[in-house]
């Protein structure tokens, strides 16, 4: 209720006012400072007014290698040009358009892409203007993936042949089971465990939660599920709720996904008129309300327990665990959360069988995933592809391959969390179990290119696997990525725990130095002790992920920080 | 985020940890062994913790932490504390239990046959808690300032406790400034010394549940605020102390006011903090707030007879009438100021001399209440009044503002006092049960003396029994309303509510204007505000008023207590005492009209010229050109030999580049002379002239406040004689101090002795204009 109510008053007043906040404190008995905390703490919301038409510039990896810093300092210069209040320049954390670069969000209401410095500034002049502003739309075309079982033929049919079946749990559970279907988010955790436990905790009243607050730099492909078959993550909720016994869901979808919002609510309505949620699903006596909740901001809102928190009008920050979500979850009680992608496999597996999905694995590998390829490839974009399927073949074969004359230098494969792979890695860097498995004897430099892409083999190398693969060729300056990753998690930090908050500043601070040649080799080994208490002392996995970007470049890039070095 | 997102169910590896029992079903559980450091420890699942506050007994997990308590094992703790719920953001208390990542001890439940290594065998533990202590330690390079009371630093001893240098750390500094806060009275905040271990919000909102603080902003720029982000001294804050106890680091601390501490003072005696708490005043006070105040609450007593505090001195604290009777009087004569020109014989230099009168101004008022410090008012016809024990309190004002003390007060029976200082009294006004005792008091005691110094009151009744009717209504619908310094009691336009009177401090009055705020006045002790717009339903008010709501807007100046009545009752004053009514209306047209002229007069003038207005106004300045003066003071002597030796010319005033500007009382706009005067003796008369009443007591405060100096303090013996006060069966000539105005010598011959007398040609008259041409020149 607050988030909204606060919502409401920044559309209606431009920004949060003092004497708007103190009538929101009488009217509804929230404490000033309750309020105060959740106002401040969420990027949507401002509490000064607007110094003219907010110009918002992506400032993450694919959007920072292809011109972000060029176009924001190019904008500064127009802001100047045209005076004061008339536009407001800053960047803002990854926007979800990373296959097209340089994404820009103009008044917190338009999201463009593939902007170039010419084509922003025309769009600022004209919002500088109060012209109207064009409206940017994306492909909405029936999305033609295996994961959507409806590319004809009408959308929840799993849902009605699992009604009509007699709503047989431990059928589903099973499929799903055999399916091995874990989390998409990249840590995967089998889903059908999270969904039992949540089944077979005790109480009434259980929650169901969609995350679809996908923030993480270079990761897109959700918005794309969400924007071209909304009704597989609405089904997969509704299968959920009539699993676990949860009558009201929450769908939590990053505000910046414009036009996902509005295919969002229209199909709420459909399938409101479907009789797939409601008070009464399909006729089974079952209650299911699902509502859209729009996030106020921040990456670290993906966090499962912070967003809850951000559910329950609190700061959204990540909670001590335990209590893990399944056993304590929103309002404290048992919720299962589950990402869009892994609720949008549910109908398939759910009308084809658990195999249908475990089989489409490669090499051993099971299952498929849905990517997102960002950087320096020909074709960046959202892909559906096998899990271990690998390294090349997803950048040459899937992605179109590199540009024209350059080479692979580095590969991210989970945005920023799982820090930076280079093209060729020297085996004694290498888990020695890795190498006595996956290397070949007398190898000794590892094709990147080789590996394949499963969450098995790759944690197994110590890396991480998600949704975002970003690719970097020999143009780019790993050390100046690395800080602009460890900046975005220094950004986006809640504040709550003391490595975190504290840590992540320090650490662009040293990268900063660095770079300014101010630092020596003794800092090196500072990032590497800072960034080991950070993995094993946060709180939530940013701060535990928020120094692989830095400490993976010492690890596998020492030359590029070498060059600053020798600065010195 | 795609990787926290199901991270944290791979920590147990899958394993179900029993989380849905909740504690009390643990209560029951046979006792589990876990392994702390290699020994082995036997506990219960949860125990029965008691709040420390309510003494409520609530089921708690064991946690760690209590295990290795229990065991003896040391684990660095600094963002927990016992009695509050556990946030574990600190990180220090870092175990390894075998999972991925480390697990905070204050926060993780015990299970059976756990494994937990500490610092002293996990080298991971002590070096990972070793770079947490020094990602806070770089920042948190705090100096001590001298006034302010710390606790220990916890951060700093955790540091020695683990062999490491408290004041070295290898990460680079964050060189901003992180701000501080010293608006509240008793509290410092500086935030360059915060560490957000969320002890203080915890303490405000879950231990005392007084719902003040908080954190605001996100990540590396996050930091504790109040309320909305106000300064803690205007925040809803009730100074209980309980954060500044839970502050581990000196990020919030005690402001040990400035000036001797009470104890150190003759004549004090220690009071303990268990005699003190026996006061019913007291009862509701945090005890870590009154030790860490220990000096700032001393006790007094006097035999029969001997003086208290004398009127006119400064002071800034108030007193607690544990026992006995005193005296409240004005020993000041009631005396006015007085010019007379005398023909100097010489006919050169005319002296007028300025001598005091018993004798009343044409335009003085009948009988008046003087208001003073203290739950009573004293009547002109006879200035002395009785307190005792029931009247709780008086010398607020001194102690708050710095007032000077606005009435003599002698013992009449042998007396104990306790003097309090000002952060002890801001506290009791604060506490809910000692507010409830000093609002109960005003009530019950001084709201009929307050209301009887209230001319516009006290002058329509005739007959006690009326006025004692009229009391009790007040009475019923009046509340107390504390304000801190430049709080906004409301603003321009606002919807009308209430009535207020003024107790204690100063309100200015102000309209927003082009050019800046327009104050239209300072209302006083004795004073009322906001009537006028609570009026607009009368007849003859009807299109009067400049707009809907309020017409002006009203801040305090410094620590006010207003009497607040709503507008319904207001209005039905109005209906039952047509005197009142008709008084009201009187002066309401008279406010209305001098805003009237203001606004008008403001819209007429230019902005630039407004912003210069005071003195283009001005016909006549003296101006001293300092570039010329040598500074040989012949002006000053000149001025003191005009005027019975005393002078009124101060060289010093408002300059302008190199002129400096000694006018006389220009009736300012913004009449800040009236701000502070303790008997509220300071007034503007009906021609906007100011006027000092006849019971000024001399303290000088107005003289202080007159930007341009125009105020002078001169004794002037009189030809009374009265008992020396101090010597009893002594008699005394009465030396009376009197705030006197320079007036240019106006009535002499338009030839200020000042001017008359520069020998440097220094000196000159000139009218506004030409002062700005002269200012102008200098500057190109």
């Amino acid at each position: 209720m607050l988030v909204q109510a606060l919502k409401e008053i920044q559309d209606r007043c431009g920004y949060l006012t003092h004497d708007e906040m103190h009538s929101l404190s009488k009217r509804t008995g929230v404490p000033l400072h309750r309020i105060h905390e959740v106002a401040s703490f969420y990027p949507l919301y401002r509490l000064e007014p607007a110094k003219g038409a907010s110009i918002k510039v992506c400032r993450d990896m694919a959007c920072h290698i292809h011109g972000a810093p060029e176009i924001t300092q190019g904008l500064e210069n127009l802001s100047r040009e045209l005076g004061p209040g008339k536009i407001e320049v800053c960047g803002v954390s990854c926007l979800g358009q990373c296959d097209a670069t340089v994404a820009a969000l103009i008044n917190d209401h338009h999201v463009y892409r593939g902007m170039d410095l010419k084509s922003l500034s025309e769009l600022a002049r004209k919002a500088a203007a109060n012209e109207e502003l064009p409206h940017q739309h994306l492909d909405n075309s029936t999305l033609p993936f295996q994961i959507n079982p409806y590319q004809s033929g009408e959308p929840y049919e799993a849902v009605k042949q699992f009604v009509a079946g007699g709503m047989d749990h431990a059928a589903l559970l099973k499929k799903m089971e055999v399916s091995v279907l874990r989390g998409m988010g990249g840590a995967g955790f089998p889903t059908f465990r999270k969904w039992s436990a949540v089944k077979g905790a005790p109480g009434n009243v259980k929650y169901i939660v969609c995350n679809a607050d996908e923030s993480e730099p270079g990761t897109f492909k959700d918005r794309e599920l969400m924007r071209r078959a909304p009704y597989l993550v609405i089904e997969g909720m509704v299968l959920a709720a009539l699993i676990t016994g949860a009558e009201k869901g929450y769908l939590y979808i990053r505000h910046e996904y414009i036009d996902e919002v509005k295919v969002l609510k229209e199909a709420l309505i459909t399938a409101a008129g479907l009789g797939v949620i409601g008070k009464n699903v399909l006729g089974t006596g079952k209650k299911f309300m699902l509502e859209l909740f729009i996030s106020p901001g921040g990456y670290v809102q993906g966090e499962e327990s912070a967003l809850l928190e951000a559910i329950e009008d609190k700061r959204g920050e990540p909670r001590n665990k335990p209590p893990f979500p399944v056993f304590e979850g929103l309002f404290g009680k048992p919720t299962v959360i589950n990402n869009v992608e892994t609720l949008s496999w549910i109908p398939g597996i759910a009308l084809n069988g658990g195999e249908w999905y475990r089989d489409k694995g490669i090499r051993g590998a099971t299952g498929m995933r849905i990517v997102s390829i960002s950087g320096d490839v020909q074709k960046p974009g959202v892909y559906e592809v096998p899990f271990g399927q690998t390294v090349k073949e997803l950048i040459f074969d899937t992605a179109g391959g590199m540009l024209q004359g350059h080479t692979l230098k580095a590969i991210a494969t989970s945005g920023p969390s799982g820090g930076f792979l280079p093209a060729k890695v020297p085996v004694e860097k290498l888990p020695p179990k890795f190498v006595q498995d996956k290397v070949p004897a007398g190898v000794k430099l590892y094709d990147i290119l080789e590996l394949p892409l499963d969450l098995n083999t790759v944690g197994q190398m110590g890396g991480m696997l998600g949704a975002a693969f970003i690719v970097y060729d020999d143009r780019r300056d790993m050390l100046d990525n690395a800080l602009n990753c460890v900046s975005f998690y220094r950004n986006e930090s809640c504040g709550k725990c003391v490595p975190c908050r504290t840590g992540s500043q320090k650490l662009v601070d040293i990268i900063t130095n660095l770079m300014e040649g101010k630092s020596g080799r003794k800092e090196l080994g500072l990032i590497n002790e800072l960034g080991e208490t950070m993995g094993i002392t946060s709180i939530c996995g940013l701060g535990q992920v928020a120094s692989n970007p830095i400490t993976s470049l010492l690890k596998f890039f020492p030359e590029e920080v070498e060059n600053y070095l020798k600065q010195v | 985020m795609n990787v926290a997102e199901e991270l944290f169910p791979m920590v147990v590896d899958g394993r179900v940890v029993e989380l849905d029992r909740i504690a009390s079903d643990l209560l029951k559980a046979p006792p589990i062994k876990i392994t702390i450091d290699g020994k082995e420890v036997e506990i219960a699942r949860a125990t029965l913790s008691k709040n420390p506050i309510t003494g409520e007994l609530k089921p708690k997990l064991t946690t760690i932490l209590d295990a290795a308590q229990k065991a003896g094992v040391f684990i660095p703790i600094l963002c927990h504390r016992e009695h509050m719920e556990p946030v574990a953001v600190c990180r220090f208390c870092a175990v390894d239990i075998g999972a991925r990542t480390l697990v905070a001890a204050c926060h993780r439940p015990v299970e059976e046959g756990m494994k937990v290594s500490t610092g002293a065998t996990s080298d991971k533990v002590k070096n990972s808690v070793k770079i947490l202590t020094e990602l806070l330690l770089v920042d948190n390079e705090v100096p001590r300032v001298v006034n302010r009371e710390y606790g220990d630093n916890e951060l700093r001893t955790i540091a020695k406790k683990l062999g490491m240098d408290p004041h070295a750390s290898r990460f680079p500094k964050n060189p901003n400034d992180r701000g501080t806060d010293d608006s509240s009275m008793i509290i410092s905040v500086d935030h360059n010394a915060c560490i957000l271990c969320d002890r203080c919000v915890r303490a405000c909102n879950e231990v005392r549940h007084n719902e003040v603080l908080g954190r605001m902003n996100k990540g590396f720029k996050s930091r504790i605020s109040f309320d909305l982000n106000d300064p803690m001294g205007n925040s809803s804050c009730v100074s209980c102390g309980e954060c500044m106890a839970s502050c581990p680091t000196g990020a919030l601390t005690n402001k040990k006011l400035v000036g001797s501490n009470l104890v150190a003072e003759p004549g004090a005696l220690p009071v303990s903090l268990d005699d003190l708490f026996t006061h019913e005043l007291f009862k509701g006070i945090s005890k870590p707030f009154m030790e860490w105040n220990q000096g700032s609450v001393i006790r007094r007593k006097f035999k029969q007879g001997e003086i208290i505090c004398n009127e006119g001195e400064s002071g800034s604290t108030a007193f607690i009438i544990e026992e006995g009777v005193v005296d409240v009087f004005l020993k000041s004569p009631l005396n006015h100021i007085k010019n007379t020109q005398s023909s100097g014989f010489l006919g050169l230099i005319k002296k007028f001399t300025t001598t005091l009168s018993t004798a009343s101004r044409d335009e003085e008022k009948k009988a008046r209440y003087i208001s003073i410090d203290a739950p009573v008012s004293l009547n002109t016809s006879n200035p002395i009044a009785q307190l005792t024990k029931e009247d709780v309190l008086f010398g607020e004002m001194t102690c708050m503002n710095n007032y000077p003390r606005s009435a003599t007060v002698r013992a009449k029976t042998d007396v104990s006092l306790l003097e309090i200082r000002r952060n002890v009294l801001y506290i009791l006004q604060r506490n809910k049960e000692s507010k409830a005792i000093l609002d109960g008091v005003y009530n019950k005691r001084s709201i009929s003396t307050h209301l009887r110094s209230i001319p516009l009151f006290a002058e329509q009744f005739t007959n006690d029994k009326d006025f004692e009717q009229f009391v009790d209504l007040v009475r019923e619908k009046a509340n107390l309303v504390r304000l801190n310094p430049g709080d906004v009691l409301f603003r321009q336009g606002d919807a009308e509510d209430n009535f207020y009177l003024v107790r204690i401090g100063f309100v200015k009055i102000w309209l927003k204007q082009p050019g800046g705020d327009h104050v239209i006045n300072y209302t006083g002790p004795g004073g009322m505000v906001g009537e006028i717009a609570l009026m607009g339903h009368l007849a003859e008010l009807k299109g009067k008023l400049l707009a809907q709501g309020r017409t002006a807007s009203a801040t305090a100046l410094d620590h006010v207590d207003l009497v607040s009545i709503s507008g319904q009752d207001f209005k039905l004053i109005l209906e039952n005492f047509p005197k009142i009514r008709e008084k009201m209306v009187a002066i309401a047209l008279e406010r209305l009209t001098e805003i009237q002229r203001q606004v008008t007069k403001v819209e007429s003038t230019n902005l630039n010229d407004f912003l210069k207005q005071g003195l283009m106004e001005a016909r006549s300045l003296l101006v001293l050109d300092l570039e010329k003066c040598t500074r040989c003071d012949e002006c000053t002597k000149a001025c003191s030999d005009t005027h019975q030796g005393v002078t009124r010319l101060v060289r010093e005033g408002l300059r302008f580049e190199n002129f400096l500007v000694a006018s006389s009382c220009r009736s300012c706009l913004d009449p800040y002379c009236m701000v502070g005067c303790p008997v509220d003796a300071i007034h503007r008369g009906k021609k906007r002239e100011m006027t000092i009443e006849n019971w000024c007591i001399g303290c000088g405060k107005c003289a202080q406040n007159c930007p341009y100096g125009n105020i002078n303090m001169q004794p002037f013996e009189t030809n009374e004689k009265i008992d020396d006060i101090t010597r009893p069966g002594y008699k005394v000539a009465v030396v009376q101090q009197k705030a006197t105005m320079c007036d240019l010598c106006e009535s002499v011959d338009g030839q200020p002795s000042c001017v008359y007398a520069c020998p440097h040609d220094a000196a000159h008259r000139m009218s506004g204009a030409e002062l700005i041409k002269k200012v102008e020149s200098v500057k190109n």
